[in-house]
């Protein structure tokens, strides 16, 4: 018999992830799905559930000095609707699942949940977001990136939780925001291709650059070192270009499923990634 | 109701049980004492089954095999093929092979899972060239064919050897699933007498009970069918319904409880029927001048592993072949074959979609080898009133295309913009134009001859109030509030006053079955008629029961043997516009304009026939853009539900415009032809056109997906 | 099993399940209420839609947990309501409901937008929509019945 638990508070949850194996649940628009049985079954969760929901701790929200915190249960809408949400973030969320799912939906369940089509994960990696795990030994600090580790895999404890996720403020971006996701239609759709892309650029100098790509591979795809080769530069040369490009070809090893194929993921995010190196961070 | 005009909207009768949601649907019905039944599959496509392993049940719980079917143990379609469930093989993955009946829902899932069935495997039958290899066991009679077909007209050989040019093409489509919102779901009932009453979502009552009838072994009087709001058909409710039926009436039977066979998404989407996908041949001999002397069609369509209806829906492929165009040398071959997949049945244009989508994308390669104008070198080849059909018919009313031409390219620009978006291919636009038609009704002499469809209408004494009974359902097309207004319109009274319940076998005559879009022409008709004989005797102080049998129109000729003759009543007509834009760097395609105009006759509801062209063409541009279902090496769908199954959502393309010309068909109720199918058929040719356009390359497939569009760009460099 | 309480249709109301329950089977098999339907059971039509504290959300996939100490409101809560004539009125007009299955899922989403959006542009009311799948009417009608009813209900939201 699967028993449910509503703790009010972060110790109280804590306490029962130390005591045994018991899953969160926060919306459950990805674990009602995952575990459903027809109409009048109940889901078939194996273990006992932590509702999340009522953990005060998880439903802050608020920005201190450059930093923005979103507390776990923070809902997809909300978030969208929250005025100092990143641009690059928001235009995710905008184009995630549909009202309905984003009401109820969090984004700690997006980031748990760890797929590599999960939309909320590429402007993340772009942003350089840093997830709080809390448990027993304490609170460990971690960017999104070192968090996940495969598909559905985190690096998570038994006895941990998330309880927010911090990103700086103002974003080193804004000067430049890309962000397209490809799927089969425009609204209720999951990603066959993302990409997330900011950028800042001083005195005609590229500045920063991050562009994270997903769906092509087990993880979301970022690489700061081939960024930093743009860096610095006014002009991004042909010779420079192919380099920078052949690093992500290592890297775009997309899949056939039901949703698209290994060869077009690839051909389109090479397209995407040749549009903002050679568009938006060439010319702009 | 004077000045009483048909083609005015009145509010439809069934809005307000609708919008509030007090309207039942089959799963909305509570009936105590009612056991459930879940469907054990066959996990592989073919085999021998060896042996069944049934759980030991609970007390409560019972299994239903083939064993327990009373009477004959096989659907009844045009061939004597599909079991309700399978005795000794199964022919396809999620064939149903038995129920497990009971109360509680999650006991019966769990104790399905422990069934176990045991499977010597044959090598299964995937696809349309398998089938016809010779490499397998046939599925189906010793050519693995469920029909085939093959016509003539004209001189076909003298068009060839005078050819200055032979063009060869090859077309295929895929599948479509209705995705009709509401899953299938029956409930049977065992009342006192050895009768059976069957509660359900479904277009055809008759085709079910007839089905009982046989399966039962009983006599007429002891089945009941009874349609409950019907969440949306679009064909997938034609014949599946009556497996389904059987299924709850066995176990019903067998447990003396009523028992509920509800349908998940998952059940629906992965193992009933589908649109046939289908591959066509089209070869076509030309002169110096791009004229056609003569054309050679092939077309294929795969029936899945049983024959279930789809003899009449090659029927449907090979007599629109030519879609609207005349062609007076022709030879036509057609086949449906078997596969060891979900048998494929009735879906909205049933035959139609598949070459209409050809011959237009042919028409489109015939005039570009040609250098001419697309639209120009169509019209050049359309049907006049007068001119033979592609069975050597007649088309006997006006054909409107011209107008209806024109009044597309004035709404939608289309010759402005065709020419600048072909001046500039790095705009990536492209529009496109499609001209079709629709036999209305069954083909061939299936009204007379098979369906004899009957209605009668009802006043009782000292009663203002008129009864239709009909056996022809409301899923959705409106008919409840069309069959309505015709009654009140002819006998001058107000539409409260006209009775339509859902349709009741123990109540209602066979006036056949919704589809074909005959339910307006053809049963509307019986129903003016009727009608218009209630009205003469309006003044007679008794009940009074007016019987009305179908009679052919005159002027139709058909022999069926020989493909020869009048194939439809009447055509239906439309143009179709389609404008799209294409992101070069993903291939996805933006429907940023869609426009249509339509000849069906007379509207009996404007708001009806506009709510069926919106949906229809809707549907139309999914089956060309977005909806993929294709299956696996076992022959398994591998879109089991909405997720993966896509269909078009409210942010997907642009408005529909459309107008109407307005024609009259003189036995047609107030002049009215069918509109439910045709709405479907131009949509894909339109869009396929303007994507070809855009991205400069031939299409050849539907749907058209990005992956398939970006392919194709490729190659082309 | 717990105590599950929350507003129904602005009534109290106490069930005692499973909070893992999804709320779409404690609406209609447990109370009775049937407006909500199934269409896939995987939050992907909308079909199950109601409103908990005002906002659209898929009944299929709410683990009936999820809304104790909520309001929830369905279609026949809705239906009483002024709001809900106004938009009844505007589907029926502009010939919004076909097979009907939709429908209620339909109101609520319009419901739900309009309470935040009293003058909602196309866009906005189609991005509203754009969880509920409607398979009959392409759902242009839908969109101009929302519309209307923006623009006739001045006032009611
Ligand atoms: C119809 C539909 C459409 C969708 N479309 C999209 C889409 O377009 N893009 C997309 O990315 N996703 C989509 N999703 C997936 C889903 O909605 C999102 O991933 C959502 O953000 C999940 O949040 P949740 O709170 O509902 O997660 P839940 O289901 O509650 O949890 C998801 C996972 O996170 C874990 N978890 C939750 N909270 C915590 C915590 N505080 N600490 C540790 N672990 C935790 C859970 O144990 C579980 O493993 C869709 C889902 C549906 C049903
Ligand atoms: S049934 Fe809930 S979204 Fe489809
Ligand atoms: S009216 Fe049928 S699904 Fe919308």
């Amino acid at each position: 018999m699967v028993e449910s638990f509503f703790p009010d508070n972060l110790e109280k949850a804590l306490e029962l992830r130390q005591k045994k194996e018991i899953r969160p649940i926060a919306g459950g628009t990805d674990l009602m799905v995952r575990w459903r049985r027809p109409a009048g079954i109940l889901p078939a969760f194996s273990g006992d559930m932590l509702f999340t929901k009522n953990i005060a701790e998880m439903n802050i929200l608020q920005k201190k000095d450059t930093c923005l915190y979103i507390g776990a249960n923070t809902t997809l809408a909300q978030l969208i609707e929250w005025k100092w949400t990143p641009r690059l973030l928001r235009l995710a969320l905008l184009e995630m699942a549909a009202p309905a799912v984003r009401n109820v939906g969090t984004i700690a369940g997006n980031i748990c949940n760890a797929s590599p089509a999960g939309d909320t994960l590429p402007p993340l990696y772009a942003l350089d977001a840093v997830v709080c795990l809390q448990g027993a030994a304490g609170i460990r600090e971690l960017p999104v990136s070192s968090f996940i580790t495969g598909p559905g895999r985190t690096v998570l404890k038994r006895d941990e939780l998330l309880i927010g996720i911090k990103l700086f403020f103002p974003a080193p971006d804004n000067d430049m925001v890309f962000y397209k996701k490809v799927a089969v239609r425009r609204a209720a759709a999951i990603a066959k291709v993302s990409l997330a892309m900011r950028g800042s650029k001083k005195n005609g100098y590229v500045k920063t650059i991050a562009v994270a790509i997903g769906a092509v591979g087990p993880t979301v795809v970022r690489l700061p070192e081939i960024e930093r080769l743009a860096e610095g530069k006014t002009v991004l040369n042909a010779e420079l270009l192919k380099t920078i490009y052949g690093e992500y070809d290592k890297f775009i090893q997309p899949i056939d499923d039901v949703r698209s194929t290994a060869d077009y993921r690839r051909q389109t995010a090479r397209n995407l990634l040749h549009h903002v190196y050679d568009n938006c961070i060439k010319w702009n | 109701m004077s000045d009483f005009d048909i083609g005015k909207p009145v509010r439809k009768v069934d809005n307000d049980i609708k919008l509030s949601g007090q309207a039942k649907y089959i799963a909305d019905f509570h009936i105590d004492g009612m056991l459930y039944a879940r469907t054990v599959r066959a996990d592989c496509p073919r085999g021998i089954i060896k042996r069944i392993d049934i759980p030991v049940l609970p007390e409560g719980y019972f299994s239903v095999t083939a064993d327990d079917i009373p009477g004959k143990n096989i659907i009844k379609f045009l061939a004597d093929d599909w079991p309700f469930l399978a005795k000794d093989r199964v022919n396809y993955f999620g064939e149903a092979i038995l129920l497990i009946v009971g109360p509680d829902r999650a006991k019966l899932l769990e104790l399905a899972g422990r069934v176990y069935i045991e499977y010597e495997m044959i090598p299964a039958i995937l696809t349309i060239k398998d089938a016809l290899s010779n490499n397998f066991t046939p599925i189906f009679g010793s050519d693995n064919k469920f029909a085939s077909y093959n016509y003539e007209k004209g001189d076909v050989d003298r068009g060839f050897s005078a050819a200055f040019k032979v063009v060869r093409e090859k077309y295929s489509t895929g599948y479509q699933k209705q995705a009709y919102l509401e899953n299938q779901g029956m409930i049977a009932v065992p009342e006192n007498d050895g009768k059976i009453s069957v509660y359900g979502s479904m277009q055809c009552p008759y085709y079910v009970k007839n089905a009982l009838v046989q399966a039962l072994a009983v006599g007429e009087e002891k089945v009941r069918i009874v349609q409950a709001f019907t969440g949306g058909g679009f064909g997938g409710k034609e014949d599946y319904p009556s497996l389904l039926a059987g299924h709850a009436a066995f176990a019903a039977l067998k447990t003396r409880r009523p028992v509920a066979v509800l349908y998940e998404r998952e059940e629906d989407t992965a193992y009933t029927p589908r649109r046939h996908p289908a591959e066509v041949t089209l070869e076509t001999a030309l002169d110096r001048e791009g004229r056609i002397l003569g054309m050679k069609a092939d077309i294929k369509l795969n029936g899945g592993a049983y024959a279930g209806i789809s003899e009449v829906v090659l029927q449907r492929s090979i007599y629109n072949i030519c879609g609207v165009y005349n062609i007076e040398n022709l030879r036509v071959t057609g086949a449906a074959v078997a596969t060891n997949t979900v048998p494929n049945g009735a879906f909205r244009g049933f035959g139609a979609p598949q070459v209409i989508f050809a011959i237009e994308m042919h028409m489109e390669s015939l005039a570009k080898i040609f250098s001419y104008d697309v639209l120009d070198y169509k019209k050049r080849h359309m049907a006049k009133q007068g001119d033979r059909t592609a069975t050597n018919g007649l088309f006997y009313d006006e054909i409107k295309l011209p107008e209806m031409i024109e009044k597309a390219q004035e709404v939608s620009f289309y010759t402005s913009k065709r020419a600048a978006y072909q001046a500039d291919p790095e705009l990536h636009k492209g529009i496109g134009i499609s001209l079709f038609l629709h036999g209305c009704g069954f083909t061939g002499s299936g009204e007379r001859d098979i369906i004899k469809a009957q209605l009668k209408l009802r006043r009782k004494k000292d009663s203002k109030r008129v009864e239709i009974f009909a056996a022809n359902v409301d899923m959705g097309q409106g008919l409840q509030t069309t069959f309505r207004k015709i009654a009140a319109s002819v006998l001058d009274i107000s539409v409260a006053d006209v009775i339509f319940a859902y349709p009741d076998t123990d109540r209602v005559p066979d006036s056949g079955p919704t589809v074909a879009s005959r339910s307006i022409m053809i049963v509307g008709r019986l129903l003016q008629k009727a009608a218009e004989r209630l009205k003469k005797r309006w003044q007679e102080n008794n009940d009074i029961e007016i019987i009305q049998d179908y009679e052919a129109p005159e002027r139709i000729k058909w022999k069926g043997g020989e493909s020869s003759g009048d194939a439809y009543p009447a055509y239906s007509w439309g143009v179709n516009v389609v404008e799209v834009e294409i992101d070069p760097l993903t291939c996805e395609t933006s429907v940023t304009g869609a426009w249509s105009v339509f000849d069906i006759g007379q509207p009996i509801d404007e708001m009806i026939v506009e709510g069926q062209i919106q949906g229809g063409m809707f549907q139309g541009l999914g089956y060309a853009a977005m909806e993929v279902m294709a299956n696996d090496e076992n022959g398994r769908s591998r879109q089991n539900n909405l997720t993966n199954y896509t269909i078009p959502t409210a942010m997907d393309f642009a408005p529909i415009e459309n107008h109407l010309m307005k024609t009259y068909y003189e036995d047609g109720p107030f002049g009215a032809k069918g509109a439910g199918e045709l709405t479907l058929l131009g949509a894909a040719p339109a869009y396929a056109s303007a994507v070809a356009q855009a991205m400069n390359i031939h299409i050849a497939k539907l749907p058209v997906t990005p992956e398939y569009i970006m392919r194709e760009a490729s190659e082309n460099e | 099993m717990s105590e599950i309480k929350f507003l129904l249709n602005g009534g109290n109301i106490s069930v005692n399940i499973d909070p893992t329950m999804r709320l779409l089977d404690v609406l209609r098999d447990i109370l009775g209420l049937t407006g909500p339907k199934e269409g896939c059971g995987e939050g992907e039509c909308g079909a199950c839609s109601v409103l908990v504290d005002h906002k659209l959300v898929n009944s299929c996939i709410m683990p009936a947990g999820n809304v104790a100490g909520h309001e929830v409101l369905t279609i026949e809560g809705f239906s009483g309501e002024m709001r809900y004539k106004k938009l009844a009125d505007a589907f029926a007009g502009a010939g919004a409901v076909q097979c009907g299955f939709c429908t209620p899922g339909m109101i609520l989403a319009a419901e739900a937008l309009l309470n935040k959006v009293p003058h909602p542009d196309e866009s906005q009311i189609r991005r509203a929509i754009s969880g509920n799948l409607c398979r009959c009417t392409g759902y242009n009608m839908i969109v101009q019945a929302i519309r209307t009813a923006a623009r006739e209900g001045a006032g009611l939201w």
